[in-house]
């Protein structure tokens, strides 16, 4: 990836579709990371990041389950 | 595709292994298309547009069979002969398969049929198979004519990665 792009992503010029992006609130080094990686990798950290998801949400069901059975016995 | 009981990249595996020995004409279209192109917005739609002539038609089938597909969501005891002839008299199907969950459109939404959003598509390899991912411009217009607020908020980085291309023509191989 050359520098060009490598700028449009971290300092997007005004009025770029990177800077309405930015400022949806969409975190372009996000998105810069993966350009970086081949199509393969891309779908791989994608479905790390789904599955970090499922653990947080597993261990926010668990914690609250604690938190409940805890006010049950206090 | 969607609705993953197996990890994404299990289910992207196998399902592409199957579409690629099968040799069957198709596009990727949808999130995973998006996450393709590098878009950082998580997804785990899987949407595969299909060509719709009579061989594809007959591969297509050949390759859902031995993957036992059945219509997902159909009432139980619905006659279904998944076959060349009934793939032609439908245009988007959700089946769930032994390999999860696959959905093909005959048609995506905002940009037409297999023809129409086969042009300016890039080619991808993914584990030993290539296939072709839908343009940015054309994802765009479909995540548009969607509408779901889901689809809505993929738009602005779509578009930024869209100008990007534009720059230097990053493709996703």
């Amino acid at each position: 990836m050359n520098r060009e792009i490598e700028d449009y992503f971290l300092n997007p010029p005004p009025g770029s579709a990177a800077e309405r992006a930015a400022a949806f609130g969409i975190d372009l080094t996000l998105t810069l990371q993966n350009l970086r990686l081949t199509p393969e990798e891309r779908i791989r950290k994608l479905d790390d990041h789904i599955a970090g998801i499922a653990k947080m949400k597993a261990t926010a069901k668990f914690l609250g389950r604690t938190e409940e059975s805890r006010g049950r016995t206090q | 595709m969607a609705e993953l009981s197996e990890s994404l990249i299990f289910v992207i595996e196998k399902q592409s292994k199957l579409l690629g020995r099968f040799g069957v004409e198709c596009v990727i279209v949808g999130g995973v298309a998006a996450a393709l192109h590098g878009a950082a917005i998580p997804t785990t739609d899987i949407d595969v547009c299909y060509a719709r002539d009579q061989k594809n038609l007959e591969r297509l089938a050949t390759a859902l069979q031995s993957v036992h597909a059945r219509l997902r969501n159909a009432p139980e005891g619905l006659p279904f002969i998944l076959d060349a002839e009934t793939l032609k008299r439908g245009l988007n199907f959700t089946f769930v398969t032994d390999i999860g969950n696959l959905d093909l459109l005959g048609e995506v939404r905002g940009v037409g049929t297999y023809e129409h959003v086969v042009p300016g598509s890039s080619v991808v390899e993914l584990f030993g198979y290539q296939f072709k991912v839908i343009a940015v411009g054309k994802l765009i217009d479909a995540k548009r004519a969607a509408g779901r607020p889901k689809d809505l908020i993929a738009i602005p980085e779509l578009e930024a990665i869209q100008e990007a291309q534009t720059l230097q023509n990053i493709k996703p191989e």
